[in-house]
This record gives structure tokens, C-alpha cells and sequence, in this order.
């Protein structure tokens, strides 16, 4: 493999891990602190890519889809959390598992219904529809750096908030001992609310940043969706940064797998999946495994 | 002296900077009621649940008859004879007293890799768990489901599984934590009888209860023992009533 | 006793179906069955064990595609030879999947199992030599005729009842109940838990291997659609739908399920939609499944 080539897969699964980032982060939050393993998470991917191209082809800007589609997708976490979510909070696996995969089903059907089965293509804003050069034989679109550079943004900023900031003090009490939260007095539900908003919003904010790469088709929330479990799994639950280092290496993992094993590249992710739960049964940097 | 049934040498259980447990190194004789007490924080939980398994340790040994368990599990440290029971209800909740006895009473048979036989065929494993049923007070309650319990009868319970394991060594977490007047009565009655001729590691904050089985007290501070002795020698004793000033006095 | 005669009548009229040779029902009431056979094997893990394990299809489309396999690269379609090489496969898939998968606990044991089933999903849709996302076809069946299909797939439904009750009242029965209900104070009662958890892994997906073989008979065609979350998301709608811990239940929630998927394809294009809202009906109203409606029939 040549230099270039190989800086163009370490690139590339970079930003492709960054935006894995995005949708892993909420879904590990969630898990975390709310206690709800969410199996629709990827139909709010969906849902932000399909947003995204709806808006866009309308108003002509990319951009100006995304501005107006992260605030629908906060209203949609609120919506989701309040109807369903909430109800899940005292329940066991098998019922969050089978709500939320009721929730994947109709949002299915929604999105069936309203936009149809075709395949759309969501236009690069022209500002970034340039390509750089990596090394001599490469190119690397612009949009693929817009879009990492504005995951690690988005990173950076959360971990401002989860360090700096009261919301993100109580976020952390939460994920570690939920019922104390409560016990404090924390308004638990406003918490669970916004957190769960946030985690749609940045769902749908990963899908409307992919839309340009991957076109915007009936499921594609579905293999975003498993990968995130493999990075949560990796990362730990509850754990951002975890999280963040899973992403990057399930992205990578993905991406090489992609180029030298034509016919495997998933099982190579699956792979890093597996040598990871013999190694540390909790995540890389989940909960230490105390006791037995 | 013998060697002692259950040893600890230098044990120590750190949580981040916190030790815990620090250094505990201390002998349980065979056929003896241990008690071990100490103020709240005092890692008295925290050394129980190093000897049952449940916790490992940051280093240290526990030799149980002269073997390293350090490392074993819980299951494996029930297997060889030592029976626990636990402060908070630890039990079944969806089963009654009967079956929750039952298996722990199962557990006893060579292999529970069994797949035709009914398991009440299994005679040896019922007469057991009607034992420790009858040993417990229980036997009036067996069908009742273990989550209507009374507190005191959970208790009881609890000692019921403990004994259908047959143990050689009992680890007992503060048996009588929470009960009402009576009930510790009854309860305490019912540690006297299965105390006889076992060995006994007792947690407990209830002096009198401490001060009426225990053939021999140790108290921790803060992770470390500060003295063991008789129970006269305790109660005598002016270091352990300063450990214990602000809380209740021995 | 009564359910005891109820599930005695059902299973003889689900037989003398085999009596009436109509193509449609033998067909369908098939289908069921196979459905029925998934259902209750999960039973065994989700109702009984306390795991909920989304590779269930993983195993049923594994032992499909061994099947296809053997008949159509090998010749071999005796099933005196081709079923338990078939489910022995499954079996050995469930014990590596499940040895791995144990090392979770929680919910990371749930993902863990959603991510090798979509792995095994990749495997066999992606290859071109194995059919790729077409699938691939059996070219000769070890049952031949729709009546002879249908009356192996009802005797092996009988007989994977029959000896799941059988499991469940024995010794390793009351263990699976008792890691269900507190599974750490099982292993300070001194049972090495993980043990008896993998040993229901494999029971399961050996079980979920046969229904992958008698679907590959009785279709005639295997394909990777078969395997994925999806496909063992509906298996747990089952379970749920029909009460889990009950072993009845799930297989009369699967029953219930195909019923809807027919008739539900006929009445409305969106009927994905219909089974979303029964399902999201059924968690929040209906816990217990349809056995909970039958008072004292379900477990706590």
C-alpha cells in the first residue's frame, strides 16, 4: 500500500470514526445515565439525514438544513423521551429492547411513508465541494475535514461541559449513581430529558453531516447503529471518553478492514470487538472490573 | 494453638488512595465464634466481603485450612465450606422458602448438570433443605414466598440457605442489623444454637449480642486491627471504648 | 391440568392439519411451527435464564446454510446425516459465540450478541460464493413432499417441547431459575454460574439450528435475511408477546405473530407499522404477555 494511499484510509477513518463519535457519545450517555439501552438511535441518524436532504433540496443550502434541522431533532428527543423513553426508565432489558426496536420499526414506516423508498443524493455546499491533495496519487474531499473537524468541536465542547459545567456535574453523578442524584434533590426527569435530547440531536447532526457522503437511503441507520454499540462495548458504558477512542478505533478498524479485506471488512470490526471483551470484560475504560 | 481453620495475613482491600482494609492479619480458630466489630467506616463489610469472595484483594493471603484462597471465587470458596449470609435480603424473591432453601441445598450434589431427572427425586437434597429449614424455625413458613416475609424471617431465611450448604466456616454480616426487639431475640437464639460447634466469623454493631457467643472479639479502626482479645478483655479495654466514643459505647 | 389438556387438544389439531393436504395451511401452520420452535428454545434463555440474546437467528440461518450447503456442494442430503451435522454446527457456533458473549454481563452482553449476529449476517451476505444477498437455493430436499415437511416439522416441535420441560424441571432447571432471580447469590451458593449460562447458550441455539434446518426444507431456499437483529428481534417480540417463562406462551406468540403478518400484509402496505405499535402496546400494557392474561399461569 502506498504512503498516500494509506494517509487517505488513516484520514478517512478518522472522520469516519469522529462521526461514529457523534452517535456513539449519546448512545452511551444514555445507557449510562438514563439506564435505556436505545435501539432507535440510528432512525435519529436517519431521521437527521433524511431532515437534511428534505430542507436542503427546498431551500437551495446544506448548511442552512443543519441549523434548522439540529433543533427539530432536539424536539424530537424531547417528544420521544417524554411518550416512550420515560416509561422505560424502571423496566428490564428485554423491554427496553423491544420498545425501542418498536420505535426503529415505526420510524421506519414513518420515514417509508413520508419520503419514499428511493435513494437520495444531498448536494455539498459549494463553499466546501473542493478536494485537498494527500501526497501525490490522493484526494481528500473538503466536506470529509468539515465534517472531523466539527466532530472534534463538538467534543471538545462536551467535555467543557461535562468537566466545567453544573449540568455536566450532575451528568457524571448520574452516570455513576443515578438514585443518589435523585436523592439530592436534582430534578432527575429535566436531566434525563435534556440529555436524551442532546444524544438525538447529535444522532441526527452525524446523519445530516453524512448525507452528502453516503446519500440518504431506507436504513442506513442500521450499520451506524451496530457500530456504535461495538464502540460502546469497546469504550465502556457511560464513559465519553471511552467513547471517543472506541469511535476512532472501530472507524480505523472499519476503514482498513474496508481496503484489505474486501469480503470482511466488518468482521475485522467484530474482530477488534471480541479481543477486546477477552481483555477487558468492561469496556477499555469502563468501570474497573472490581470484585469478581 | 492448632492451626487455625481461617487466616488472614497482611490483608488489604484499597479503593483508589482509600485502604479499606489495611493489613488485616488475623486468625479464626476452629470451633470458635469470632466476633468482629469496630465503629462505622471501621472496612468491617469490606473485610467479609474479602473472605467470601466477593471483593478481591489489592494483596495480602487468606488461607482457609492452610490453602491460598486468595484468588478463589465465591463459588469456589462455597464449595469448600465456607457459607455466608448477607445484611441486606439476598435472597429469591420469586421463589418460596422451600425452593430458595432447596437450592441452596443443591448445590451440595456433586453436579447440577442434570437434565431428566426431576429434581425432587433428588431425596437427599430435600431431606437437607427440610433440615435447615427445621434448624432455622421455618419449617411453619416453607411455602410462603420469600418476598412476604417478615424482615426478621428473611433473616431467618438467610441462615436457612446459608446452612443447606453444609458450611465448615460461617461468615455472618450483621445478622441482626435492623430488626426489631423480638426479632433479635429470636434471631440471636437461633445464631446461639448453629453456633455451637462451627466456626463462626460474626460482623455485628449489637454489643450484647457480640459480648454473649463470641468466644473471641476483634476490633478494626479504620481498616486496621486495634486489638483482639476476649470479650472481657474488650469491654475492659480503654482503646477500643476511645475508638468508640461518639458512637455507641461497648 | 387444564392448560396441560388445552396444549394436548392444540397440539393434535396442529397435527391433523397434516390430514388435510391443504396446500396453504400445511405451508403456513409450517412456517408457524418452525416459529413456534425459535420461540420457545429462546423461551429457555430470555424467560428462564434471564439473558436476552439477540443471535438467536444467527444460529437458525447458520444451520440453514450448512444445509444448503451439504446438499448442494457435497451431495449429501440423507437427514439421518445432514441434521445433526447441521444443528452440531449451530451448537458449535452458540458455544463460541456464547463463551465470548459470556464474558458480558448486562447489557453489554445484549450488544455483544447483536454485533456477532450482524457478523455472521455479513459473512454470508457478502460472500458471492455463498449466494451473497440473493441467497441460495437447496437443491435437493432431505424431506420431500409439503405433508411429509409439515409432519417433521410438528413432531420435532412436540419433541423440543416436551424435552425443554423435561430440562427445566430437573436440577439444571432450578438452577437457570435461581441465576434468573439473583444470579450472584447462586455462585456465593457455590454454582459456577457462568457454566450453566453457556450450557442454555448452547442448548438454545442447537435448538434454533434445527428450526433453521426444517425452514430450509420445508422452503427449499436459504438467505441471509434470516439472520440479523431484525430477524431475532421478532423472535423476542414473540417471547414477549406470548409470555415469556411460560415455554407455551412464546411458542403461542409466534403462532399469533404469523397470523398478523399474513393477514396483515393483506390489509395495509404499512403493516410493519401495525406489528411496531402491538409491540410497543404490549411492553407498556402488557408485560406478562398473553399468559399473563390467564390467571396463575404466568411465573413472578
Amino acid at each position: 500500500m502506498s504512503l498516500s494511499l494509506f494517509a487517505l484510509q488513516v484520514v478517512n477513518g478518522v472522520e469516519y470514526g469522529l462521526l461514529l463519535f457523534l452517535v456513539a457519545s449519546g448512545l452511551t450517555l444514555i445507557f449510562g445515565v438514563l439506564g435505556v439501552l436505545n435501539f432507535a438511535h440510528g432512525s435519529f441518524y436517519m431521521l437527521g439525514a433524511y431532515l437534511a436532504w428534505w430542507i436542503s433540496q427546498r431551500t437551495g443550502s446544506l448548511l442552512l438544513a443543519i441549523l434548522v434541522g439540529v433543533p427539530v431533532m432536539v424536539l424530537v428527543g424531547l417528544v420521544v423521551e417524554r411518550l416512550a423513553i420515560a416509561r422505560l426508565y424502571t423496566r428490564d432489558h428485554l423491554s427496553q429492547v423491544l420498545l425501542t426496536y418498536g420505535l426503529v420499526l415505526l420510524f421506519n414506516e414513518l420515514q417509508r411513508g413520508l419520503f419514499g423508498n428511493e435513494v437520495h443524493g444531498v448536494a455539498t455546499p459549494k463553499a466546501l465541494a473542493w478536494t485537498m491533495r494527500l501526497g501525490e496519487a490522493q484526494t481528500w474531499p473538503a466536506w470529509r475535514a468539515f465534517t472531523a473537524l466539527a466532530c472534534i468541536c463538538i467534543a471538545a465542547a462536551m467535555r467543557q461541559v461535562v468537566l466545567k459545567t453544573r449540568f455536566g456535574m450532575r451528568v457524571r453523578a448520574g452516570a455513576s449513581n443515578a438514585e443518589m442524584v435523585e436523592a439530592l434533590g436534582i430534578d432527575v426527569r429535566k436531566l434525563f430529558a435534556t440529555l436524551f435530547s442532546a444524544g438525538t440531536a447529535l444522532a441526527g447532526l452525524a446523519g445530516m453531516l453524512a448525507a452528502p457522503l453516503t446519500t440518504v437511503y431506507p436504513g442506513m441507520g442500521e450499520g451506524v447503529l451496530i457500530l456504535s454499540f461495538v464502540v460502546v462495548v469497546i469504550g465502556g458504558i457511560g464513559s465519553i471518553k471511552g467513547a471517543f477512542v472506541g469511535a476512532l478505533l472501530v472507524g480505523l478498524a472499519d476503514t482498513f478492514g474496508k481496503v484489505l479485506l474486501p469480503g470482511f471488512a466488518s468482521a475485522m470490526v467484530y474482530a477488534v470487538m471480541a479481543a477486546v471483551l477477552l481483555w477487558r470484560p468492561r469496556g477499555l475504560l469502563g468501570p474497573a472490573f472490581e470484585g469478581r | 494453638m492448632a492451626e487455625p481453620l481461617l487466616e488472614t495475613v497482611g490483608l488489604t482491600r484499597r479503593f483508589g488512595a482509600l485502604a479499606a482494609v489495611d493489613g488485616v492479619s488475623l486468625a479464626f480458630q476452629e470451633g470458635r465464634v469470632h466476633a468482629v466489630i469496630g465503629p462505622n467506616g471501621a472496612g468491617k463489610s469490606t473485610f467479609l466481603n474479602l473472605l467470601s469472595g466477593e471483593l478481591r484483594a489489592t494483596s495480602g493471603q487468606i488461607r482457609f485450612r492452610g490453602e491460598d484462597v486468595t484468588r478463589a471465587t465465591p463459588d469456589r470458596l462455597s464449595r469448600i465450606g465456607i457459607g455466608r449470609s448477607y445484611q441486606t435480603a439476598n435472597l429469591f424473591p420469586g421463589l418460596s422458602c422451600v425452593d430458595c432453601v432447596w437450592l441452596a441445598a443443591q448445590s451440595r450434589l456433586e453436579s447440577s448438570m442434570r437434565f431428566f431427572r426431576p429434581a425432587e427425586r433428588y431425596a437427599e437434597v430435600g431431606v437437607r433443605a427440610a433440615h435447615a429449614l427445621e434448624a432455622s424455625g421455618l419449617t411453619q413458613r416453607h411455602a410462603t414466598m420469600a418476598g412476604h416475609l417478615s424482615y426478621g424471617e428473611q433473616r431467618q431465611l438467610e441462615i436457612a440457605m446459608m446452612l443447606a450448604t453444609d458450611p465448615s466456616l460461617l461468615l455472618l454480616d450483621e445478622p441482626l442489623a435492623g430488626l426489631g426487639h423480638d426479632e433479635a431475640l429470636r434471631v440471636m437464639e437461633l445464631l446461639r444454637k448453629i453456633a455451637r460447634g462451627r466456626t463462626v466469623v460474626l460482623v455485628e454493631h449489637d454489643m450484647d449480642a457480640v459480648f454473649s457467643v463470641a468466644a473471641a472479639v476483634t476490633v478494626l479502626v479504620d481498616g486496621r486491627v486495634l486489638v483482639t482479645g476476649s470479650p472481657a478483655e474488650i469491654r475492659a479495654s480503654a482503646a477500643v471504648r476511645e475508638a468508640y466514643l461518639g458512637e455507641e459505647q461497648p | 391440568m387444564r392448560r396441560r389438556v388445552l396444549l394436548l387438544v392444540a397440539a393434535a389439531a396442529l397435527g391433523a392439519v397434516a390430514l388435510t393436504g391443504d396446500r396453504f395451511w400445511l405451508q403456513f401452520l409450517g412456517k408457524a411451527m418452525i416459529g413456534c420452535i425459535l420461540a420457545i428454545s429462546l423461551d429457555l434463555l430470555v424467560g428462564f435464564t434471564g439473558l436476552v440474546s439477540l443471535a438467536h437467528s444467527a444460529f437458525f440461518g447458520l444451520a440453514a446454510y450448512v444445509l444448503a450447503g451439504l446438499t448442494n456442494g457435497l451431495g449429501l442430503v440423507n437427514p439421518v446425516l445432514t441434521l445433526p451435522i447441521s444443528v452440531a454446527c449451530a451448537a458449535i457456533a452458540a458455544l463460541i459465540i456464547g463463551w465470548l458473549s459470556l464474558r458480558a454481563t448486562g447489557v453489554y452482553f445484549i450488544m455483544v450478541t447483536l454485533a456477532f449476529t450482524q457478523m455472521l449476517f455479513y459473512v454470508f451476505n457478502d460472500s458471492p460464493a455463498l449466494g451473497g444477498s440473493d441467497g441460495l437455493y437447496v437443491q435437493s430436499r432431505p424431506v420431500e413432499g409439503r405433508a411429509a415437511a409439515y409432519v417433521v416439522i410438528w413432531v420435532a416441535l412436540v419433541l423440543v417441547y416436551l424435552l425443554l420441560s423435561r430440562v427445566l424441571r430437573a436440577p439444571y432447571g432450578r438452577v437457570l431459575e435461581g441465576i434468573r432471580g439473583n444470579e450472584q447469590r447462586m455462585r456465593s451458593l457455590g454454582f459456577p454460574t457462568r457454566r450453566y449460562k453457556l450450557v442454555a447458550f448452547v442448548i438454545a441455539g442447537a435448538l434454533a439450528g434445527l428450526a433453521g434446518y426444517l425452514d430450509a426444507t420445508l422452503y427449499g431456499f436459504v438467505n441471509p435475511a434470516q439472520l440479523g437483529w431484525r430477524q431475532s428481534g421478532l423472535i423476542l417480540v414473540t417471547v414477549l408477546l406470548g409470555g415469556r417463562g411460560t415455554l407455551y406462551g412464546p411458542a403461542l406468540g409466534a403462532l399469533l405473530l404469523a397470523f398478523i403478518e399474513h393477514y396483515g400484509e393483506r390489509v395495509t402496505e404499512h403493516w410493519n407499522a401495525l406489528v411496531a405499535l402491538l409491540v410497543i402496546a404490549v411492553v407498556l400494557f402488557l408485560p406478562r404477555g398473553l399468559a399473563g392474561l390467564v390467571p396463575g399461569a404466568s411465573r413472578g
